[in-house]
């Protein structure tokens, strides 16, 4: 049996896809090594919520008789992924990440995995995540079931979440890519502090049945990869129309860079001042060349202002609001009092006394929050911006608090993008673009609904320019 | 079900005048101490609802203005 060198773990899915058709391994081998490395590696890092291998290998051997057959089903067949544990599996257990539902099990699979084994995918793992996907509010990185969420850059310092197993997954090469979720934030976060690439795709592009819901007007599941063009690749397989599905867009996606807009005609917006004292200063070097290589890439940069509005109690108003009707057998029957943060607790049993008022003033604002970002990305195509704006912080280290060395910015800039973004519906690529003290960030760009193609686009040639999205963590073995 | 449209002056008549309430990350200052305990955790999270709703309430919005949510028959 030949060895899988550790090389393929950290290969994209194109080249794992070629391999795998050249039969350099089968499927079987390589479904294998993945799913011992998962099993092995997984753990240290709070990862892994449950191991798929009996499945997987099942599903890897059919891939292999496929391809025996020439029977080929495009870039995903064999390739061995993860998903975050708010996604349904038929007849295994789906914790989302939440001690009440550990014993969970359904007995169908959401709607996205579904679309990925209709592509031959191999599923190896499901992967831990902030309990209920951060619910209102959380304080404590161990808000989850399986325990904080140890960055591999630095197991003393945080992944990020709500995606936390799915993020660290990627970063560590225990599976190819991931799928996780965002509802504000939750795909951005631990892409950035992982230095992984996740695409938060439009709102009801990708189908949420079979997914955890939050807040229902506002989450969708996104691939969290090593790459932009990974990102393309995944998203094509899981967009698409679900009756099933009350909010989908009813669209599909098809990755297209060879119809990839010119770059010499994309205007980008971005306000200055976040690439400078507005960031983290051990990361203002690589933010400055990150801005450089975005300029050589011949798009127009131009500085812009993000319209005024009140994002953070709009959508703190609405993730509760929703989240406390979702989760209101919970919390009526007490068992939301097993859930590991004392400040989520706290939250979900406050939402529910949110009066109607209070959540209808949010949705209205957020009707004059789509408007005013349809305007301003008819005068910019793409909003560029750092995606967190300090590294990953320590474990231990409050969540809701700000660092106490970090002064307050001159300039508001951008720093409201995340909750903006998703109050629109609007697509968000982050792309690893540099490092501070060692740890990870990343760039985020954010486009018109159903941009998702320029913004990949954005993201490949960036990549094409720089290698901090191969840059791999000290994994020791 | 349509949003309402407003005009462009009503938009930035509304903007201008909310310039104070410009959202920001939901980190709080150091200076306040963190809840002891689980009713001061609950406390917390209902002062903090109270005060979002607040500032979502010094926020114009015209009248005409509907929430954005479809309604699909």
């Amino acid at each position: 049996m030949p060895s899988i060198s550790d090389d393929i773990f950290f290969a994209g899915i194109t080249e794992i896809n070629q391999k795998l058709t050249k039969k350099e391994f089968s499927a079987h081998e390589l479904a294998r090594a993945f799913c011992d490395r998962l099993e092995a590696i997984g753990p240290r890092y709070n990862a892994l919520a449950l191991s798929l291998r009996k499945t997987a290998l099942r599903d890897a051997k059919d891939v292999d008789g496929d391809i025996k057959r020439e029977r080929l089903r495009g870039p995903l067949q064999g390739i061995p992924f993860g998903a975050k544990d708010l996604l349904s599996f038929a007849k295994h257990p789906t914790t989302w990440g939440a001690q009440p539902y550990a014993g969970q099990v359904f007995d169908y699979t959401a709607g996205a995995l579904k679309h990925i084994q209709k592509h031959g995918g191999v599923l190896t793992g499901k992967l831990a995540m902030v309990e209920l996907a951060g619910g209102p509010s959380y304080r404590y990185a161990s808000a989850s079931l399986t325990g904080p969420g140890l960055n591999p850059w630095d197991t003393t310092r945080w992944s990020g979440g709500s995606s936390s197993g799915s993020a660290i997954a990627v970063a560590a090469g225990l599976v190819t890519y991931a799928l996780g979720s965002e509802t504000s934030g939750s795909i951005l976060t631990p892409s950035a502090f992982c230095g992984v690439t996740g695409l938060r795709p439009t709102y009801g592009l990708v189908s949420r049945n079979g997914a955890m819901a939050l807040s229902w007007t506002l989450d969708k599941i996104g691939p969290i990869c090593r790459s932009a063009e990974d990102c393309g690749l995944v998203l094509e397989a899981i967009a698409g129309a679900d009756p099933d599905d009350p909010s989908s867009a009813h669209k599909s996606f098809y990755y297209t860079p060879q119809f990839s807009r010119d770059l010499k005609d994309v205007t980008i917006g971005f306000e200055p001042a976040d690439f400078s004292d507005g960031v983290d200063p051990a990361a203002r070097a690589d933010y400055a060349k990150a801005l450089d290589t975005i300029r050589s890439l011949g798009v127009r940069l131009t500085q812009t202002k993000l319209p005024e509005f009140p994002y953070g109690p709009v959508i703190g108003a609405i993730i509760s609001t929703e989240g406390s009707a979702v989760f209101e057998p919970l919390i009526k029957s007490g068992k939301v009092d097993q859930l590991a943060d004392q400040h989520q607790i706290a939250g979900l049993k406050a939402g529910l006394e949110i009066p109607a008022k209070d959540y209808l003033k949010a949705m209205r604002i957020r009707s004059l929050i789509q408007e005013a970002f349809r305007d301003l990305l008819s005068t910019v195509d793409v909003l560029i911006a750092p995606t967190r704006f300090e590294p990953a912080p320590k474990i231990t280290q409050p969540l809701d608090r700000r660092s106490a060395d970090r002064p307050t910015p001159s300039v508001a800039g951008f720093g409201a993008l995340i909750p903006a973004g998703n109050l629109a519906g609007l697509p968000a690529l982050s792309i690893p673009c540099g490092f501070a003290n060692g740890m990870p960030m990343g760039l985020q760009l954010v486009g018109s609904p159903f941009s998702e193609n320029m913004l990949l686009a954005i993201g490949r040639t960036f990549q094409e320019r720089t290698d901090w999205h191969q840059r791999r963590p000290p994994i020791p073995t | 079900m349509s949003m309402s449209k407003f005009t462009r002056r009503e938009l930035a008549a509304t903007l201008a005048t909310s310039a104070v309430l410009l959202g920001r990350p939901q980190a709080q200052p150091n200076a306040q101490p963190l809840p002891a305990n689980a009713d001061e955790e609950l406390k917390a999270s209902e002062a903090q609802l109270r005060d979002g709703a607040g500032q979502l309430d010094k926020f114009p919005l015209p009248m005409s203005t509907e929430p954005a949510t479809t309604f699909k028959p």
